[in-house]
């Protein structure tokens, strides 16, 4: 027994010292290439997003459904939807890297693929660091870490200023309004909520024990936000949400008109973008605050 | 003597249901107290707790009380009218017809009230479909009927099942919540409520006619009835019924089947006392259980078709042991 795990320690060891392209997914599994990726599949929108970040746009030989930003990410050609996906399209197109999200894809389904031995980078992105980390990994997989590292540690510097700035600002508390019919909103594990916090708010429903938890009217008004945001639908329409609160007139936020509408597509998907959501979202409860 | 026999058990369902209604409107979020639930509807009370009673809780109570009295009315007229135990208002395939309408206009986008249209639709083309396919040619009966409802429910099942899986992800939570049934989003609770009074109104005359159908047909016939046209006339009342509860409340299981058999064991097979008694008992297990749906993880909610099944699996057991013993 103490054998086999020595030698696979060994076999490990030289596996790591032959390839210096290795990187730990979110699956804490150490994923290692012999030689930089050049034919990558992307099995989610997020996925394709991070990548296309990691400077290996050009890479991507096809992507999952509604892989929508950047523009050119909608040419790709489709191996499915995150949640089904076709297998054997993945296999066809002969990938050297397939880059899979732990909450949207079915596992048991990727796991055939690394059977086959097709390495399979799990990403599960929380919070802002692990936004960073993931697009560090991914351009060391693909051969591009310094455009990776130089875009990552732009969005270090903005959301450390974000943070500076509003370090010390009145704490203003926030609904967020995820969905209307069932009524939705988000804990604090949820990376929107870590925005609010770092733009120096308050999630009302931070608490709450699930991610997205479903919650009704009633604890909304007993919460009394002081401003509430929603990022509506993705493709918009959602100042409808907002303007349905109006028939509260004793919530603060109605009465201070704090009911805000974000872009729908900066705050959606972990990635980079979501510094400029940040940045969005919080010129927006600066302005509650001032309301108030 | 009669009318004293039937009267007693509908008196007590009536004020079971009252005190259920009374109940609902003093919990949720935070609880009311019998104080202030009075002074709120004596005009008085703070601001915030007349919002939560006068503008929440009360028209969703009514709405559960009209949608659970609706579903097992349409529950009782359709194991009348099939002569099967297992029948319920969903089991022509009515709230399949009513989801894929529904499912159809969230897809596009549509706003709530023209959901709640479309959805009246479905159930109303779902309704015609299987009317005009178990009428065609050759004799009918109710095993045809069935049939066709049947074979029709599992094909809008799979017309849903389609929809859902060419749903993007982001739209799906709302379609669920929809198939799970929610009374959460309901809204005015008065055409609901009058629905109810007008069949009630409505069947009242037919009470003897159904007791003599519940039977049989044939005997039915032998006796008189005019069979045909008394069954297709309950079959297009159940179904407007059920449209109704579907409209307003999604398609919530359970009520339509249990509570007709919970009552038969109680106050007997006499339609002229078992329809407006599950009216009244259907109400109350709907009332309850949204009461509960709101505030057993209160400020999280559950789907009240979960409750409805929890409540009254262990009482239909337990009347059905009793009977049994």
């Amino acid at each position: 027994m103490i054998t086999v795990v020595a030698g696979l320690e060994v076999a490990l060891t030289m596996s790591v010292a032959a390839a210096d392209l290795c990187a730990i997914d979110a699956l804490d599994r150490n994923i290692c290439l012999p030689e930089p990726a050049e034919r990558v599949v992307s099995l989610s929108p997020g996925a394709t997003e991070l990548l296309f970040s990691a400077g290996a746009g050009a890479k991507l030989v096809a992507a999952s459904a509604w892989s929508d930003y950047p523009s050119q990410a909608s040419e790709l050609p489709r191996v499915g939807d995150s949640n089904r996906l076709d297998l054997e399209a993945i296999l066809s197109l002969a990938p050297d890297l397939v880059v899979a999200w732990v909450d949207g894809n079915p596992r048991s389904q990727l796991d055939k693929l690394s059977a086959l031995g097709l390495p399979v980078y799990w990403l599960a992105p929380r919070d802002f660091s692990d936004i960073a980390r993931a697009v560090e990994n991914l351009g060391q997989l693909t051969g591009t870490p310094e455009r990776a590292a130089g875009r990552v540690e732009q969005f270090r510097n903005g959301l450390a200023s974000l943070a500076r700035q509003y370090r010390g600002a009145r704490p203003v508390r926030v609904f967020f309004q995820i969905w209307d019919q069932p009524l939705m909103t988000i804990n604090r594990d949820e990376l929107i909520s870590k925005t609010i916090e770092l733009c120096g708010g308050r999630n009302v429903f931070g608490h709450l024990p699930r991610l997205v938890p479903r919650v009704s009217i009633e604890a909304v008004l007993e919460a009394n936000p002081e401003v509430i945001v929603t990022a509506g639908e993705a493709g918009g329409g959602s100042r409808q949400w907002l303007d349905d609160w109006k028939q509260f007139p004793q919530l603060t936020a109605v009465q201070a008109g704090n009911l805000f509408l974000e872009p729908p597509d900066l705050l959606a998907r972990a990635t980079l973008r979501t510094l400029e959501g940040a940045q969005h979202l919080c010129q927006t409860l600066e302005r509650a605050r001032n309301a108030l | 003597m009669r009318s004293e026999g039937m009267g007693r058990p509908l008196v007590l369902l009536a004020l079971l249901c009252l005190a259920a209604v009374l109940a609902s409107v003093s919990v949720g979020s935070s609880t009311v107290s019998v104080g202030s639930l009075v002074s709120v509807l004596t005009g008085n009370g703070s601001e915030l707790e007349r919002t939560l009673i006068l503008e929440l809780r009360l028209p969703r109570t009514l709405s559960a009380l009209a949608t659970g009295g609706l579903l097992a009315v349409a529950g009782a007229l359709m194991q009348v009218l099939l002569r099967n135990p297992l029948a319920d208002p969903y089991v022509l395939g009515l709230s399949g017809g009513a989801a894929a309408g529904a499912l159809l206009a969230m897809l596009a986008g549509l706003a709530s009230v023209l959901v709640s249209g479309a959805a009246f639709a479905g159930a109303m083309v779902a309704t015609l479909l299987v009317f005009g396919l178990a009428h065609g040619r050759g004799s009918w009966t109710a095993s045809r009927l069935l049939l066709t409802g049947v074979v029709m429910a599992a094909g809008w099942g799979a017309l849903i099942t389609l929809l859902l899986a060419l749903t993007p992800t982001h739209k799906l939570p709302g379609m669920l919540y929809w198939l799970m049934g929610d009374i959460a989003y309901a809204g005015s609770p008065w055409p609901a409520l009058a629905v109810l009074v007008l069949a009630l109104l409505l069947v009242q005359p037919l009470g003897r006619s159904l007791n003599v159908l519940a039977r049989g047909s044939l005997q039915a016939a032998a006796l008189g009835v005019n069979v045909r046209p008394l069954e297709w006339a309950i079959y297009l009342l159940a179904s407007l019924i059920t449209a109704t509860a579907v409209t307003t409340a999604g398609s919530i299981g359970f009520v339509g089947l249990i509570v007709p058999h919970m009552l038969r064991f109680v106050v007997g097979n006499d339609q002229r006392l078992l329809l407006p008694a599950s009216a009244l008992a259907g109400g109350t297990l709907l009332v309850l259980a949204d009461a509960l749906a709101r505030t057993v993880i209160a400020p999280e909610q559950l789907p009240v078709g979960v409750i409805t099944a929890l409540i009254g699996v262990p009482v239909f057991l337990y009347l059905l042991n009793r009977r049994g013993a």
